[in-house]
């Protein structure tokens, strides 16, 4: 969503620490201040940190470890991360995760861009449209009559059911809509007159210019991808070879409760739930901070919530 | 929704059928766009109907027996309903008025920071969470709070409260202070963007003018920062209280259980609990999903024309 807003004049942030003097006061402000948000940071980070530690520690060590584990517990131990790549239904999981959240994204980004190229020529189409697409980020028919159409369609219990559903996001297609607005008119009025039709006006002359915002929908799609576990729930709960990792993560979990029942546990398989946790989350957490600079113009730009 | 930019050109008044022929093109770009929002978004508002029929998969829409208002007499006559409706209510309240400080508290921290190498590395840390996946962090939730979980350790050790599995716990504030303190370590950072952004457009000279009169640096916090960034604020929090009926209880469904339906359940889980359990009733489901919608969408007109009347700015 954009928001209208007045324009101020970006001003350098640096003057806002002016060089001015400072009493004792301020110092232990200061310290104070960098304290503050050093421990936002290093709770933002220590429960994961606590998970990949465990992952790494002595199976049986580590369950009767009680408290923060800061640095693997006996010996350095890999075997929960062997075990879980060699689990099938694991395997799976990371498989059909990378499916759906490229097939989503990349039909997403497709749809996103053609209708926000669409809608940004001047046509009589263009205002019904955006109000009908606007209209489904306001209101919506919900759970059951949603379930009940994908049923009519035969897609419970298929792949389609993830992938489509999530590929239709209104707000990326009107992200898409600013994206091509803002590309000079004069490119768009050369490229018609030398004779290229829309679409290859759109994906060779207009869409290289618009990539700046098609980027940011293309990574929110992809971490909202990676992350999704409702829809898998809702539509394929008893089709275990469709599950993506995230659901397998929340049984996992879940079984591992029962773990201690069994007589003579092995106890890498205690490890499992924090080495698969590991494995899904760190891809997306080690690629983030390579585009946060983008991520974070897409909030400022489009108020995106991540 | 951003104002499309229109340009000076204006067309002169055409009719439909002259704008297809000479955009057809364009036109059939719609065209996808439009089939997906009719199947995927309209035909399911559509299927609302079945929130005033006794539904039945195998008669459909059309042979299921209306029944009128019923299954909302039922909603609100039955217990279930209305404590997860005050469930829903409290955490909706908890979240747009104590979840939505610390992120603005975290913006003026970070801007009072001077050493940019230290800042932008806690920004990312701080980040991090909000790229963390929902099963996860339940999943952290669960095991930090757990009845031997570091976290209620320390809170035994330190603080001397009971040893227990705090998702368990059923008296009344602790699942929402739980689920609020989640949502808050998931969004601190990622929250603060836009303030930050604010912050940096504030004039320096007004900062300058102000530290030469004399002002410290709080008095110039609270006279000029938090007065220049306060449209951006009221933006947020218009947001916040709009989407706040509707949105962000999917987590819920993986931290609540059956013992905690009493202070964990909400009309989005109790909705989904109706749709899709061993106790399936799918009126019940579409009618509490019915009423959650449409107090959302009131909501966010609601807060929006609020904000446009008391501020200049607004979503829509």
């Amino acid at each position: 969503m954009g928001f209208k807003k007045k324009k101020q004049n970006a001003v350098e942030e640096k003057s806002l620490h002016m060089v001015e003097h400072k009493g004792i006061g301020d110092h232990i402000a200061d310290v104070i201040i960098y304290l503050l948000v050093a421990l936002v940071a290093f709770v933002s980070v220590i429960p994961m940190w606590h998970v990949l530690m465990t992952s790494l520690s002595d199976g049986k060590m580590v369950m009767a470890y009680e408290g923060l584990v800061w640095k693997w517990i006996g010996n350095f131990n890999l075997k929960a991360y062997n075990l879980i790549f060699d689990n099938a239904s694991i395997v799976s999981g990371y498989a059909n995760t990378i499916i759906y959240t490229v097939s989503s994204t990349a039909l997403g980004f497709v749809l996103a861009a053609i209708t926000g190229y669409a809608l940004s020529r001047d046509t009589k189409l263009k205002t019904p449209v955006s109000l009908i697409l606007m209209a489904t980020m306001l209101f919506s028919g919900g759970m059951v009559p949603t379930y009940m159409v994908i049923k009519s369609l035969g897609w419970v219990g298929t792949r389609w059911a993830l992938i489509i559903p999530g590929c239709t996001n209104s707000m990326f297609m009107i992200m898409m809509m600013n994206a091509f607005n803002s590309v000079p008119r004069e490119m768009y009025e050369a490229a018609r007159i030398d004779g290229a039709g829309h679409f290859r006006t759109m994906w060779q002359v207009m869409l290289p210019q618009a990539m700046n915002l098609g980027f940011v929908i293309i990574l929110n799609s992809v971490v909202g991808q990676w992350n999704s576990w409702l829809p898998a729930s809702i539509y394929t709960p008893n089709n275990k070879n469709l599950w993506p990792l995230q659901l397998w993560i929340k049984q996992i979990v879940a079984d591992n409760a029962n773990f201690l029942r069994s007589a003579n546990p092995d106890y890498n398989r205690y490890l499992i739930q924090y080495a698969v946790i590991v494995a899904a989350t760190l891809p997306i957490l080690v690629l983030f901070p390579f585009f946060q600079d983008k991520l974070e113009k897409g909030v400022i730009a489009g108020g995106v919530k991540g | 929704m951003a104002k499309t930019k229109t340009t000076a050109y204006k067309a002169p008044r055409i009719t439909w059928r002259r704008d297809f022929k000479r955009n057809w093109p364009v036109y059939m770009m719609f065209l996808p766009a439009i089939i997906f929002m009719v199947v995927l978004h309209y035909i399911p508002m559509f299927g609302i109907v079945m929130a005033f029929q006794d539904f039945n998969v195998t008669k459909g829409y059309f042979g299921s027996e209306w029944v009128g208002l019923k299954n909302f007499i039922d909603l609100f006559t039955g217990d279930q309903f209305l404590v997860a409706l005050r469930n829903t209510v409290c955490i909706a309240v908890i979240k747009t008025t104590l979840g939505f400080v610390p992120p603005i508290i975290f913006a003026f921290l970070l801007s009072m920071i001077q050493n940019k190498k230290f800042k932008r590395f806690c920004q990312t840390m701080s980040y991090l969470p909000n790229f963390v996946a929902a099963v996860v962090v339940v999943s952290l939730v669960q095991e930090f709070l757990a009845k031997d979980g570091p976290l209620t350790l320390f809170l035994t050790n330190v603080f001397g409260l009971e040893n227990q599995n705090w998702l368990a716990n059923e008296q009344i504030p602790v699942f929402w202070i739980i689920y609020l303190l989640m949502g808050v370590w998931q969004g601190i950072g990622w929250g603060s963007i836009m303030y930050v952004a604010a912050i940096s457009t504030v004039s320096g000279d007004l900062h300058e003018a102000a530290a030469i009169d004399g002002a410290n640096r709080w008095q110039r916090l609270f006279k000029i920062t938090l007065p220049c960034i306060m449209p951006t604020v009221m933006m947020m929090f218009v947001l916040g209280v709009g989407l706040s009926f509707s949105t962000g209880f999917d987590s819920i469904l993986l931290m609540y259980m059956p013992s905690t339906y009493n202070v964990a359940d909400t009309v989005y889980t109790y909705t989904y609990r109706m749709a899709f359990s061993a106790s399936a009733n799918y009126s019940l489901s579409a009618a509490s999903g019915l009423f959650q919608s449409v107090v959302g969408t009131i909501l966010l007109i609601g807060s929006n024309a609020i904000s446009r009347k008391m501020t200049d700015s607004s979503l829509f």
